[in-house]
Formats: structure tokens, sequence, C-alpha cells
């Protein structure tokens, strides 16, 4: 056991260097950077034995790591904001071609306006992208994941990328004690790499991603909602797994704080799930019934347990870190797809964009408008815009 | 190939592909031997085949209204090139009678002559024109087995992981690394390479230039494999020796 | 190996469904010959990809995939990096783009995987134009051509820009390899492919590949205009080996306008557009000439 203390990114690029990756791209991008170097003096070190390849964009990162997948072997690559943005492309294509590659997206807002603090709106246009996506909210989840991540993605039922997302500096560059795993438990956990599908090899000819007419385009997106729809059994099977060997248990799909007997549950997503943990100790102990559901897994959604929990409660919280203009924060709106049909008041809460921080005030002001809700059965307002200067809050 | 047109004098609301045809045109003759080419046609439809033969002398499968018209000989007469979409039109204004030969040539003025020019438009018109005049409709008889080709459709657990194009024998053929060899380009050509074994020096060129690499070194002679041969011309215009010339 | 040692065995089925007289396809089927069976390759959304493969039907007796299509290079890169992880390391990998996949939106890869001196051999195929997806303008397409993009009106007609000089942008990346090669030059063809294959490190061979669609030529005549081409000067074969140049085939100097006669894309040009292309060709192969003196 060594615990160490040390940043967001050093427990990315060291859970990589345990996962035994192979190929790793790498391309600079603020505030996620120090994962490749972290990975690079691995390399140079010789602690970790892979290719290392500095590409010249992210793109490039994408698809050279797609390529090196469907050759048959464990890659990685790390990102954030703008380099995700630059990736968009190829990332239904490993989604598609049914690559398990893992990335380390530091969530930072992407631009207009050009802003390097965390914001969600960089991994929400990839909702869509056939990615497995799970949101940590302190640095010893985040190595930790970068294992569990290549397990669920390898794993014959699944058979998609996945992304292990981390807040821009809260955790990037925050410092916490992190239990460095052993590279013999790692080993033992996430075994040899077998590629869950037919690769690429001189000795066992088959051509994969070409031109493809209608004729197959409906069976071939089936299978990829197919894996999707497995992914949570699997997801919960890895946790457990994990949970077993290593001593530590992040949760599956989602991971409930005091939720059973709650008047008010909040929704969150990041590290705002870890600011709020404290404040339902704190109500809590003022006799306020508050509970806490830390939304891990974005993509598989669990619609299933969110409604469970919603049927329960009396009022029901949203808290986004990111805007779909017009209507809501995009938690929300999943979420109220999730609780179609219930009468729950629910209430979405918009904030900390770009940087700005959400406090343990902020979140008590959740929690206050939550259980008035669930008071009144009334919602006062069903989107605020926290600190917003001349916005009504 | 398919393409498909609705004619209508009301607004045609259906965006669909056509699946009960009343008009079946068929621009490669050699589709008849492989396809069926009447499937979903409608009763009292009709079939048009660009073909030097007579309508009795084709067998599609059924008895049928069908009009032929050699439209590749039209286009290369006139065009000087086997481009048979216009020529085939005046086909269509015959054997329908749903157009007048006059609306189809004001048409192809305005279409061909704005896009290429005023001279392209009259020529394609006059193709259009020659190839009514030609145009011999009649009926045909069908005694030949209808048979649909084959095509592998696998379902949502036979689809294999990611699309991969693994290997593989269906029951509609090689599938996967070199299943190219069940597609026979051959139906292509308008032109075909008539070979002299006792000019041929044996150099390889036409070997190294044909694009389909169906030409064959078969000992002391080449074997040209007609299954193939799109007509392209390049191993005739090549041999140094003129061992090869280009028929139709 | 000489043309008559090449082996009968297609490693590129016929059956393909490029269009009649295609110079990429003779390319495609004879350059596969030549590197072998130990061999995969990459290519980007192309005229080739989609006249080689279009599921499930494939022409490819080689592993064969596609990524997207600015990537070749990056994607070469991948696989390689993978195989060498696998202990293949001798397995040759290719990427394989046309010119707009290369030279234009390709590029960026393309030299980062050259600087990076990859291990992959990079092969366009220069048809002159983004044929795939109906005859565009590219940065490869010569002065003067009519495409669809630079068609010929009432105002203006044709490229205004000179075609991109890729083999001599490659040979400043100071990679191991850089020739160009024609598919109507057949020993030089052989011989460059056979090379290659033997060099560790980043390879680029640019091949001269008619298109009878694109150019407006009767499809007999792929070969021909390759001649042409070369002996006119439009095209120079030449490599560079470890930054030493040299010419394979002195150009005869044939007048341009022969070059531009049997292609309907220069039909519209005139006296003066002529002028200029042939001075260009002049100035051009007055440089290569000069650099294959300097670089020894």
């Amino acid at each position: 056991m060594v615990k160490k203390m040390v940043t967001g990114n050093y427990a990315a690029a060291y859970g990589a260097m345990r996962s035994r990756v192979k190929v790793v791209a790498a391309y600079p991008i603020t505030p996620q950077t120090f994962i490749v170097e972290h990975l690079s003096e691995f390399v140079n070190n010789g602690e970790l034995e892979c290719e290392y390849v500095e590409v010249e964009s992210e793109h490039t990162a994408m698809s050279t790591c797609v390529s090196a997948s469907a050759t048959g072997v464990r890659t990685f690559t790390a990102t954030s904001s703008q380099g995700l943005a630059l990736m968009h492309e190829i990332l239904p294509i490993a989604s598609g071609m049914r690559l398990p590659v893992v990335m380390a997206v530091v969530n930072r807002a992407i631009a207009a306006p050009i802003n390097i603090w965390v914001e969600h709106n960089d991994i929400m246009p990839e909702r869509d992208s056939g990615w497995i996506q799970v949101f940590c909210d302190n640095n010893q989840e985040v190595q930790d994941m970068v294992l569990q991540a290549f397990k669920i993605a390898e794993d014959k039922r699944v058979a998609l990328p996945m992304s292990v997302g981390l807040d821009a500096f809260i955790l990037s560059h925050t410092v916490e004690p992190v239990d460095l795993m052993d590279q013999g438990l790692a080993d033992k956990f996430l075994p040899k790499y077998v590629p869950p599908g037919p690769i690429i090899d001189p000795d066992d000819v088959m051509d994969v991603g070409v031109f493809t007419p209608p004729e197959y385009m409906m069976e071939a997106r089936f299978n990829m909602d197919k894996a999707m729809r497995e992914a949570p059994k699997v997801i919960e099977e890895v946790n457990a797994a994990f949970a077993k060997q290593f001593g530590r248990n992040h949760g599956g799909m989602i991971d409930p704080y005091m939720v059973d007997d709650a008047d008010a549950v909040l929704i969150t997503l990041g590290t705002a799930s870890s600011t709020a943990h404290e404040v339902v100790d704190d109500m809590r102990a003022e006799g306020k019934k508050v509970g806490l559901v830390k939304l891990r897994f974005w993509r598989p959604y669990p619609s299933a347990q969110l409604r469970k929990i919603a049927e329960k409660s009396k009022a029901v919280g949203v808290f986004d870190r990111a805007v779909s203009y017009g209507v809501s924060g995009p938690s929300f709106i999943e979420f109220k797809s999730a609780a179609y049909g219930l009468n729950v008041p629910a209430m979405n809460f918009i904030g900390g964009l770009g940087g700005r921080d959400v406090s343990l005030a902020d979140v008590r002001f959740m929690y206050d408008r939550l259980l008035e809700a669930g008071k009144t059965g009334k919602v006062k307002r069903e989107i605020t815009w926290m600190g917003t200067r001349g916005v009504e809050q | 190939m398919l393409a498909f047109t609705r004619i209508d004098t009301k607004r045609i609301y259906r965006k669909t592909q056509v699946y009960e045809p009343d008009i079946v045109v068929i621009l490669d003759e050699g589709l008849v031997e492989t396809v069926n080419v009447v499937e979903g046609l409608k009763k009292g439809g009709i079939v048009i085949v660009n073909s030097a033969k007579k309508p009795e002398d084709i067998d599609v499968g059924i008895d049928v209204k069908l009009a032929t018209v050699d439209a590749t000989t039209v286009a290369l007469e006139v065009l000087k090139q086997p481009a048979t979409n216009s020529a085939i039109l005046g086909a269509f204004a015959k054997a329908t009678g749903l157009v007048k030969i006059e609306s189809i040539e004001k048409g192809i003025m305005q279409i061909f002559g704005d896009r290429l020019g005023p001279k392209v438009g009259e020529l394609n018109g006059k193709a259009a024109r020659v190839a009514y005049d030609r145009t011999i409709v009649g009926q045909s008889r069908g005694h030949r087995q209808l048979k649909t080709a084959k095509k592998w459709l696998p379902d949502v657990n036979e689809l294999p992981l990611g699309v991969a194009a693994v290997p593989m024998k269906t029951e509609a053929g090689m599938v996967g690394p070199g299943s190219f060899l069940e597609s026979k380009t051959g139906s292509w050509r308008v032109f075909r390479p008539d070979y002299s074994k006792d000019k041929c020096t044996m150099c390889n060129f036409c070997w190294f230039y044909c694009p389909e690499g169906c030409i064959y070194r078969k000992g002391e002679e080449m074997e040209f494999d007609m299954d193939y041969c799109k007509g392209c011309g390049i191993c005739a215009n090549e041999c140094p020796s003129e061992a090869i010339k280009m028929v139709r | 190996m000489k043309l008559k040692e090449m082996p009968d065995e297609e490693l590129f089925t016929r059956g393909h469904t490029a269009c009649a007289g295609c110079g990429a396809a003779i390319a495609a089927r004879n350059l596969i010959k030549v590197l072998g069976k130990d061999t995969v390759v990459v290519s980007p959304a192309c005229c080739l990809l989609i006249f080689s493969a279009t599921y499930p039907l494939i022409a490819w007796k080689v592993p064969y995939h596609h990524v997207a299509f600015e990537n070749t290079a990056a994607c070469a890169t991948g696989m390689k990096r993978a195989l060498k992880v696998r202990g293949k390391d001798s397995t040759t990998v290719m990427g394989i783009a046309g010119d707009g996949g290369t030279a234009d939106i390709g590029f960026q890869a393309l030299s980062g995987a050259a600087e990076r001196n990859e291990d992959i051999l990079y092969v366009m195929y220069d048809n002159e134009a983004y044929m795939n997806t109906g005859i565009q303008r590219s940065g490869s397409t010569p002065f003067g051509a009519w495409t669809t993009t630079t068609p010929v009106g009432k105002v203006k007609s044709g490229k205004e820009n000179f075609k991109k000089d890729m083999p001599q942008i490659m040979m400043a990346h100071n990679v191991p390899y850089v020739a160009t090669a024609s598919v109507g030059h057949i020993q030089d063809f052989i011989n460059k492919f056979e090379k290659a294959k033997k060099i560790k490190g980043f390879r680029y061979i640019q091949v001269y590949t008619p298109c009878p669609t694109g150019w407006r030529h009767d499809t007999a005549k792929t070969i021909e205009i390759c001649k042409l081409a070369v002996d006119s000067g439009m095209w120079t074969l030449y490599e560079c080996e470890n930054g030493k140049v040299t010419i394979n085939r002195k150009p005869k100097m044939t007048p341009v306008a022969e070059y531009l006669k049997p292609q309907g894309r220069f039909k519209h040009m005139t006296e003066a557009d002529i002028k200029k292309l042939q001075d260009w060709v002049l100035k051009k192969w007055a440089n290569d000439e000069k650099l294959a003196q300097m670089k020894t």
C-alpha cells in the first residue's frame, strides 16, 4: 500500500501505467497536459513499456489509438475541451468499430469564450458518441476508474470505448491522498489484453471500417445499443470485483448517499458531488432530511435507478455544470426523461460554469429550495442560474 | 444499380424506393440473365431494353409488352461515346407514349444545353430522336426461370462485431477479403479485346496494365477473362505488337 | 524484380468497382503484389476505399481498414506501433490515399508522421483532384484544369494555382525515402516499391494515376497519358534516398500542348494559358535538375 499525495492527472497516468497500456498517443492541452507528461516520464524511466507517440494533434491522437486498438493492443490517450472537440469525428468511429479505447477527459469549458476551468460542456456533446462515460469526484477514484474502464470496455458483452472524466483543476491539479495500486494486484484484476473482436493481423486476414451500404446499418446500430444496455451489468460486476480485490467501492452506476428517507434529493455530476456530500452531513446533523445521488455513469444512463429514487422523494434537484441552450442543463433533461409520468417536484440548478466555484453555501441553497418545494409540492423556479448577476435566483 | 423516377400531374408525396413499377428500363442487357428485372412489375407494365435484339427474342421470365433499341450503337454513332442515358429517353417516349419525342428534345436542350452548351444539347436530343425512330415495340414471351440474386443479409446476431469483413462462405457466396471475385464486372463493357496469339510476344505489358487484373499468363499466351473485363481498351492501346484489337 | 518475375497471385482481386481504365486500380493491384502478403493497409475515404471495399465485398487479400478522411498517416502510425508491440515489426504498414487526402486535408497527419520518422510506407495515388466526390480541385490539381469547383465559365475557367510540389515538401522532411512513380513506367514502379519495402523509417511514394472520368480522356489512354506527362516534364520521375536525389528519367521536353491534347479537362485552355503552363514546366524541370545536382 503506497499512499501518496498526488494530483488527479498523476492518478490518471498512474492508472494507465498499471493497466499496462501498450500504445499511448500524447498531445498537450491545459489542464490535461500533465497526464501525458507523467506517462512520458514513466516510459523514459523504463517503468512503462509502451509505444509512446508524440502526435501532432488530438485528431491524430484518437486516430492513432483507434488503429492501434484495431491492431489488437491496449491504447490510451487524454484530452480536454477543444482537444476533445477536435477528436469528435473519430469518437463514433471508435465506438462503431467496437474498440475498447480508454481516454481520460479533464473536463474543461469549451470555447467560446475561451476558458480553461471546469465545465462539462466539452463532454456533453459526446453524449451520443457511443462511448461509455464516467465522472469522478476524487483522485483515488480517477486512478481506480482508469483500470476499471479497461475491464468494462474490453468485456465481450460491451466492446465499447470509455472515457474517465475529472474536473479541471479541482481534481486535475489538486493533490489528494491516493493509494497508488500495486502492479501485481492490477495484473490480477486486469489480465493480459484479449481483443473482444477480430483484429488487423497479417496472419489472419480481415478488413474493417469499410464502406457500408444501408442493408447492414440498422443491425450494426442495434448491436451498439444492445452493448450499451448490457454495460450497466458489467459496470456493477467490475465495481464489485474491484471492491473485493482493492477494498474500495466507488459505487456502481450511481453512488447514493442518505437517499432512503430523504425529503430532498440532489443529483450531481463531478466534484460538486463531493462538496454536496459534506453539506448533506451538516444538514442531517441539523435534522434536515436531505440526500445525494452522485451520478457516476452518464452513459449508460441509470434511468431505472434514478426513477426509483425519484418515486420515493418529495423533491428532486439536478445540478448541471453545462447548459443546453433554451432548454435546461443536460442532466436535468435526462432526469426528466427517466422520471416521465412521476409527479415529483423537480428543479434544475445550473452553476459552476467556466470554473465558477460551487461552495457549501451554494449547495445548501439548492437543498433549501428543494426542501421548500417538497413541503409545498410546488416548484418556485424550475431553473436557477446560480449566482448569476442580474438574474433572479 | 437501381434508379427510380415517378411521374405524375399531381404533387408526389411518397419518398421511398419504387417497389411496384409500371415501367422498367434496362440499360445493361446483361442484367436480364442475372437479375429478376420484372420483380414487382404491375400487370400491364412495360419493359424497355437497350438491346440490338427484337422484342420477341428477349426473355425476361414473363409474357410482357417489351420494347428494344440498340441505344449503345445510337450513342456511339451520334455522340461518339457509349452514354446511353439520352438515347434511351427516345425509346421511353415511343414505348410508353407518356411524353412526346418533341418534349424530350426540348427537355434535353433545357437541361443538357444549359449545363454543357447548345451543341451538346442538340446532339443528345438527336440521340433521343434517332433512338425513338429505331425503337421496336412488341411482345416478349417468358420461359426463363426467374432468379433473384441472393444477398447476404445477416441478422443482429450474425453481423460480425464492428461490422468487420471476416472471411465467410454464405449462401450468397463469399464475403470478406478477396470476395469481390463474386462481382462479375464483365457486364459493364461495350467493347472487348480481340487477341491474336500469333502476334503476341508475351511482353507482359497488358498483364501489368490491366486495371482489373483479368488478363492471365497461360504459358505461351495470354488469357482474357471476359467475366471481368470492363472493355477499357488499355491493353489494346499499349500492346507493342498490335496483338489486341477492341471490338464490339 | 523484373516484370516477368512478378507473381501471378493477385492480392487485389478483379471484380472491384473502379471505373474502366482507372489508374488507381492499376497502381493498387501492382504495388500490393510487389509488397506481398505481409502487409497491412489503411486508406481514407477516397475512390480506392469505395471501389475496393464495399461491405461485405472486398478486393484486398491483405488486412485493410479505413478510419476517416484526413488521418491516413495517423492510422498507419497506430497500426505500426501496435504491430511492433505484438512482435510483428517486419510487417509492411502502408497508408494509401489520394491527393486530396494527402496534400490537403491529410497534410497535418502526414507531416507529423514524417517528422517522427514513423516506420511506414505512405503512398499517394495522384489523380489530381477529389475524384470520389465528383472531381473537385485539390492542391495537386494542375494549373488550368477544369474541375467542378474550377469550372469553365463565362468569366473564369480552370484552376488558377499551380500543382503543390508534394515530393519536394516530403524531401524537406528529411525522411529516408521519397519517390515519384507512374503506372505507365513499369520497371521504375516495381523498383521503387521493392526498394521502399526494404527501407526502415518513413517512406513516401507519389504515383501518377490518370483518371479517365475526371480528366475526361478515353479510357484506353491512361498509360499513354502517363508517358506524355513524364516526357513533357509535367511529372518528374525521381527519388531521394537519404537526401540524395536521382532523376530516373530525363524528360524529352515534349511540348506541354501534346500532353494537354487528349484530356478534356484542358480543352478550354487558351494559348496564353498553355504558355503559362509550359513556362512553369520549364522552371520546374530546371529546379528538379538542380536539386539532383545539389543533393548528391
